[in-house]
């Protein structure tokens, strides 16, 4: 199984490669929108001290890592896969003897986001050496604890990004269906702001639903801001919630795959 | 050339009622994108005064402002450029160039995404509730300064496109003409003036959303004089001007794809 992996790996490597101009292209819509908050939040604390609490600096480290961790945490399933359900050339993956989304997709996501790193972290020191953010807040430990979380929230947004995917057995709407579930992600992780500023009411469901998992909870453990209980009750979350994706997914994708009727192939 | 138009906005419009579920979904989206956009706003309202010396009116005509620029972007410049792009691949764009029009018309015009039309509506009603929300100290004198800076602002935008695909005649394998456009749309969405230096001058000169967001905001702020404000008209007419000019030097070197 792992020399399986081991060779996807390297055929998904070498065709991110290929489309290596595209990746630019997007790692610059990608870094646009966090670079942009990042201003406005800084101007407003600069001209008043503090926001609630988050100084200039705040701001500045928030972003910083959210720009790390948004592309560790990303997937991009849909684009992968959408059209294979819909064109009918998923058929072609299903005659082989693995599941095609848990190995070939999967792997393809983490050539794209290994290379896409690759591309960003010279970006990101350019932008560290313009901000100049105190990063003395973070320390090994923290960074050590926030390994697991990211993979978790890796798990938890591919599983549900692929069970919106598969519902393109059903429909051809399915681009919206996942756009919305972005906009959800971007309401409650704490994307464009973190999540203290948000109203009340907002803070207190976004606690419970998996995306802050996937932005705020990470970002704000590696600044090292969490009490340990908070630490746990969020780890404790995270399991849960990949437990309902992992049930999820498999329950649409086994149907969608039973409804599967290969148009034109 | 006007029933061209007439004709062009015929066939889009049957194609948009031929997927009216679809466009009723793109509608919800929208709306739902407009709502997270005022919360955006409210949350930084709800902590500041004002932002870097902009207030929540100011802000709010800026996103029907942005949302103008955005719709020209999402219903015309996006789908021609792909429909473009597949033509010079394929060679189709042979027969739109045999075709007796203006070339430049046939290739801005022939797609439109037609329920962008509401999103047009919807960035005149920002606009107008956040001029009005910002309310006295407008000078007629201001807001005709606002209205001629944002067109030629967009004029400016249109230009730089001509010039992006008009490259496609030199260098064919550059389908990603235009997603630099894209990546820095979203820097339109709030003050240029509060950006870093380095941010402020690639929204200005290099890639000039913001000349057709922040800019016309400012005339209407009163931040620009009379001489600034007919510099960036100057600046609109002759980049249309020599956008115009690269795209037929573009179009003598086209040699074809499929002869």
């Amino acid at each position: 199984m792992l020399r399986i992996y081991q060779r996807l790996w390297q055929v998904n490597w070498a065709e991110q490669w290929q489309y290596r101009a595209n990746l630019l292209m997007y790692l610059l819509y990608w870094l646009v929108s966090p670079i942009v908050y990042l201003a406005v939040w800084t101007t407003v604390a600069n001209s008043q001290g503090s926001v609630k609490g988050f100084t200039a600096n705040d701001f500045a480290t928030y972003y910083m890592i959210l720009l790390i961790v948004d592309q560790l945490n990303s997937e991009i399933t849909i684009h992968l896969l959408a059209y294979k359900i819909q064109d009918g050339t998923l058929s072609g993956e299903l005659l082989k003897p693995i599941h095609p989304i848990l190995t070939n997709t999967l792997v393809n996501n983490l050539a794209f986001k290994a290379l896409t790193l690759m591309a960003m972290l010279p970006v990101w020191e350019i932008l560290f050496l313009l901000f100049r953010p105190d990063f003395s807040s973070v320390t090994p430990q923290s960074v050590l604890l926030a390994v697991p979380a990211i993979v978790l929230g890796f798990g938890i947004n591919f599983l549900f990004g692929a069970a919106i995917t598969c519902v393109a057995f059903w429909t051809t709407r399915v681009y919206a269906l996942s756009e919305f579930y972005y906009a959800l992600l971007i309401l409650f992780a704490g994307q464009f702001v973190p999540l203290d500023l948000m109203p009340p009411a907002i803070q207190t469901i976004a606690q419970y639903l998996p995306f802050q998992l996937l932005r705020y909870f990470p970002i704000q453990l590696i600044l090292g801001k969490l009490p340990p209980e908070v630490i746990a009750l969020d780890f404790a979350l995270g399991v849960f919630w990949l437990a309902v994706a992992v049930v999820i997914f498999r329950f649409v994708w086994r149907r969608g795959v039973k409804r599967f009727s290969a148009v034109g192939a | 050339m006007l029933k061209l138009f007439t004709a062009f906005l015929k066939i889009n419009i049957q194609m948009t009622l031929a997927y009216r579920a679809e466009t009723l979904t793109h509608i919800l989206l929208n709306l739902m994108w407009l709502g997270w956009e005022l919360l955006s706003l409210s949350i930084i309202f709800g902590n500041t005064a004002t932002l870097g010396g902009w207030g929540p009116g100011q802000l709010i005509a800026l996103l029907g402002v942005f949302r103008l620029v955005n719709t020209l972007m999402a219903a015309l410049i996006w789908p021609n450029t792909e429909k473009f792009n597949s033509s010079i691949r394929d060679g189709s764009w042979d027969y739109a160039l045999l075709q007796p029009v203006n070339s430049l018309f046939l290739v801005s015009f022939s797609r439109m995404v037609i329920w962008r039309v509401w999103d047009l509506v919807l960035a005149a009603i920002l606009t107008i509730v956040g001029l009005s929300m910002s309310g006295g100290g407008t000078t007629l004198l201001n807001l005709l300064g606002f209205l001629a800076l944002a067109v030629s602002g967009m004029l400016i935008i249109y230009s730089l496109w001509i010039v992006l695909i008009a490259l496609t005649f030199w260098f064919t394998k550059f389908d990603n003409n235009v997603t630099i456009l894209q990546a820095l749309l979203d820097a339109g969405r709030y003050p240029a003036t509060v950006y870093p230096l380095w941010l402020r001058l690639i929204v200005t000169f290099v890639v000039p959303i913001a000349v057709a967001t922040t800019v016309p905001l400012q005339a209407l702020r009163g931040d620009l004089n009379g001489l600034q404000v007919l510099l960036y008209l100057v600046i609109g007419a002759a980049s249309f001007f020599f956008a115009s000019r690269i795209w037929k030097a573009g179009i003598r070197k086209y040699s074809g794809a499929s002869s």
